[in-house]
């Protein structure tokens, strides 16, 4: 599935302008073959840092559409990649962050959204492991989107295992834990072979089952879906 | 030995009356014009100091100075008798008792003369006084003064030399008497508190004397033709008085302190509050700054010597003898040959004195020792548990550091060079079949290490504090648990770690027998402690002295000094609590 989802992209990147990317990590190893991969596939990676004041001055320089960094790097070796992700979603509105991390906790990933509901992304380091996949998460950042690790949504269905889940169809929970993931309407009905119509019924209909407020558009979605999760 | 002492002495306090009636009877029966009553109250008040004080000080030198302050102050009544030599021999005496007043008050209350300003100060005294005394031997002929008396003549008879020693006698008080005050100035600014309070009342006594012999110095030598030199002469015989009196109530009051000895005893017998012993002792001593240290089992290591503690269980060393205004002293109390506690008090304190309130106080010292002693090794016990605990909390956060930056990351670059190699391998099938095989298995492994290294230390806990720590924690359990904190700030690392596994632990037992819906995390801070609580709806029956994880924990908070609880009903839910002292 995901290989389809990664065939078109790269092919509609050719005609559109590549997509603009620092990368932060403080190992170099990581860095250089993560600049390598996203090279292949098309990115324009312009800069790279090794700890989170590089990262901001690159930003700063540079403008790109992306900052993808690590979350704890030095001197504290605590969050301070987190940190620096926050002030450039508020410093620069137009540049977007996938923050990586060997963990990954809701709690971080919800701070991120409610900070800056687009334009972000929270994935498990591990997740390069699937080029296309991760190539495809930087995209949908760039192009104003959000991406939240598929570990972080598990583990709120996992916890909210609840009456009102149970009202949901299982097409719908799949459904729902792909909106929760950050996915389009677009790629949920690529995802799970749906047409687009059918999709946007079911989104209805678990809104409604939920009680949620439909959402202004599908990055708020997220947020949204995943504040319920939560239960918070 | 005693009792042979004690008959010495009546018999020299038997003497002395003789020699002052003796010598007041030939002084009325020779028309001398002066106060009987009061001159003899002068020598008996003399005699029965120093009569108390050879009794109670044996060995010290006053009880001798003053029966020879009697003695030679009664010489002068002799000389009145019609015997040949007695009359020269009173008018020496007379000479030396001024020396001898001054020697018993630079040496009061020990006896000696303990600088070598004082003993030049007396020695003076005394060889001007034997100075005047040879010459009046050589020189006086009492025939010629008039005395029909007397048969024996002086070897160089001159009226003029004798009555020239005579002048130097009484007039050398205006120099050695401001000689005299000035030692007992000095010897005032060096006194301790303690000191001065015993020697305040003798001295002002001793001063008004003095002042009293410095006008005589201005007087007439004729104490019975000129009013100002009798009224002088008068005052000298009252003052003198009082300086025995004012000598014993020094002694009466040894033995009146010696006597809250006794009050002590009675305090003793009632429950004492930390700290009371102490300020009992120094009450009873009258010594404020009285300190009371104890000795402990052991030696130190380093130098041999006992160790000291004082009541709260630390260390201090106590104060070598000094000497000087500020000078302390210890009093080592010994039970049955070991060092049990030590007074430090001042140095003017009766030694006698410190002795018998420390007898007195014997059991509860040995009390008190063992408590302070306790209290040591406990504060010991308990740091060393905290430096356990702390050093492997350090530990386990530098193996997760670890993790984190070499295997996690040498792996997870691992998984990117696999997946660039399948991108180029795409041509062949085979080869991407088993790259998959690896990526899988290699991604299988880094999701093992990581729940390794969570469980190891979080990252989230060092990264974000308590609250996220314990959030992370609730999102990942599968009984539903509601997290309240009402701060988000960081506290010290020990804290963190002790509270975040106590909430671990809890909630891991939750998962396990609880058979709980639902459960709930407390945290507060306030005052200075971190309360924390986790409790459930489950079975209950939780036994902190059965399972070794409620009891490692108690252990753990024990260890930073907190409280931990568990309230576990059968079937009515598990709480447990725990409060630690997280400083503001």
């Amino acid at each position: 599935m995901a290989e389809q989802l990664a065939a078109g992209s790269p092919a509609d990147a050719g005609e559109r302008p590549a997509v603009r990317v620092v990368l932060a990590d403080d190992s170099v190893l990581f860095r250089e073959g993560l600049a390598r991969v996203l090279a292949e596939r098309g990115f324009d990676v312009i800069a790279q840092a090794g700890d989170a004041d590089q990262l901001l001055a690159a930003v700063r320089r540079e403008a790109p559409d992306v900052a993808v960094t690590d979350v704890r790097m030095p001197p504290t070796n605590s969050n301070e990649g987190l940190l620096a992700a926050q002030r450039i979603r508020a410093e620069h509105p137009g540049v977007g962050v996938l923050v990586l991390s060997h963990y990954v906790e809701t709690r971080q990933a919800i701070r991120l959204l409610k900070d800056a509901p687009a334009r972000v992304g929270y994935l498990l380091k591990d997740r390069v492991s699937d080029i296309a996949d991760f190539g495809d998460a930087v995209r949908r950042i760039a192009a104003g989107g959000s991406v939240i690790d598929a570990e972080v949504v598990a583990q709120l269905l996992r916890r909210r295992d609840d009456d009102s889940l149970a009202k949901l169809t299982d097409r719908e929970q799949d459904i729902l834990e792909l909106m929760a993931q950050g996915r389009s309407n677009a790629a949920i009905c690529a995802k799970l072979y749906l047409s687009p119509k059918t999709v946007e019924t079911h989104v209805g209909s678990i809104f409604a089952k939920l009680g949620l407020l439909p959402a202004a558009d599908d990055h708020r979605r997220v947020l949204a879906v995943l504040t319920y999760l939560r239960g918070s | 030995m005693l009792t042979t002492r004690r008959c010495w002495l009546a018999l020299f306090f038997a003497a002395a009356l003789c020699w002052i009636i003796g010598g007041e009877w030939v002084s009325i029966h020779a028309g001398v014009p002066e106060n009987h009553f009061i001159d003899s109250l002068g020598g008996l008040s003399f005699a029965i100091a120093g009569v108390i004080a050879a009794d109670r000080r044996p060995g010290n030198a006053l009880g001798p100075l003053m029966f020879g302050y009697v003695f030679l102050s009664y010489l002068g009544n002799w000389g009145n008798l019609r015997v040949p030599g007695l009359p020269v021999i009173g008018l020496m005496g007379g000479q030396l008792t001024g020396a001898v007043l001054a020697h018993i008050a630079l040496a009061y209350p020990s006896g000696r003369l303990q600088t070598r300003g004082r003993r030049w100060v007396v020695g003076v005294i005394y060889a001007t006084g034997s100075g005047v005394c040879l010459t009046l031997l050589l020189t006086f002929d009492p025939r010629a003064s008039g005395c029909p008396c007397v048969a024996e003549p002086a070897p160089f008879p001159s009226r003029s030399g004798a009555m020239t020693a005579l002048l130097v006698g009484q007039r050398s008080g205006i120099v050695l008497v401001p000689l005299f005050l000035a030692a007992i100035w000095l010897r005032w600014m060096r006194a301790t508190p303690a000191e001065r309070r015993d020697l305040m009342p003798l001295w002002l006594a001793v001063f008004l004397l003095a002042v009293v012999y410095l006008l005589s110095g201005f007087a007439s030598p004729d104490t019975t033709g000129d009013p100002f030199a009798y009224l002088i002469w008068e005052l000298q015989a009252i003052l003198t008085v009082g300086i025995p009196a004012v000598f014993v109530w020094g002694l009466l009051s040894t033995r009146l302190a010696r006597s809250a000895v006794g009050d002590l005893v009675m305090d003793l017998k009632r429950p004492l509050g930390s700290g009371e012993l102490r300020a009992l002792l120094a009450r009873t001593l009258g010594d404020p700054s009285l300190g009371l240290f104890f000795a402990v089992d052991g030696h130190d290591m380093a130098t041999g010597h006992d160790i000291w503690v004082d009541a709260h269980g630390r260390w201090v060393s106590l104060p070598e003898s000094g000497t000087g205004r500020q000078a302390r002293t210890a009093t080592i109390v010994e039970r049955e040959g070991r060092p049990l506690a030590a007074l430090v008090h001042d140095k003017a304190l009766d030694s006698g004195l410190v002795r018998a309130v420390a007898a007195a106080a014997a059991m509860r010292l040995e009390n008190e020792r063992l408590h302070a002693d306790l209290r040591a090794q406990l504060d010991e016990v308990r740091a060393s548990r905290q430096r356990i605990v702390e050093a492997g909390d350090r530990e386990r956060r530098r193996v997760e550091r670890n993790l984190h930056d070499g295997a996690q990351q040498r792996l997870v670059t691992l998984v990117l060079s696999l997946a660039m190699l399948r991108d180029r391998a795409a041509a062949d099938p085979e080869l991407v079949r088993s790259l998959d095989q690896s990526t899988a298995e290699l991604k299988q492994a880094i999701a093992e290490l990581r729940e390794l290294a969570r469980g190891i230390h979080p990252a989230i806990l060092t990264e974000e504090g308590l609250p996220a720590a314990v959030e992370a924690l609730a999102d990942r359990s599968s009984v539903p648990v509601r997290v309240q904190a009402n701060f988000d700030g960081r506290l010290a690392e020990p804290v963190e770690a002790v509270a975040y596994f106590v909430v671990a632990e809890s909630i891991a037992n939750i998962i396990k027998y609880s058979r709980a819906c639902a459960a709930r995390v407390e945290l507060s801070r306030s005052n200075g402690m971190l309360l924390l609580e986790v409790a459930d709806d489950g079975v209950g029956g939780a036994d902190v002295s059965a399972g070794s994880g409620l009891r490692g924990l108690a252990d753990r908070v024990a260890a930073v000094r907190g409280m931990f609880g568990v309230d576990s009903p059968p079937g009515g839910g598990t709480l447990v609590r725990a409060e630690i002292p997280c400083d503001g």
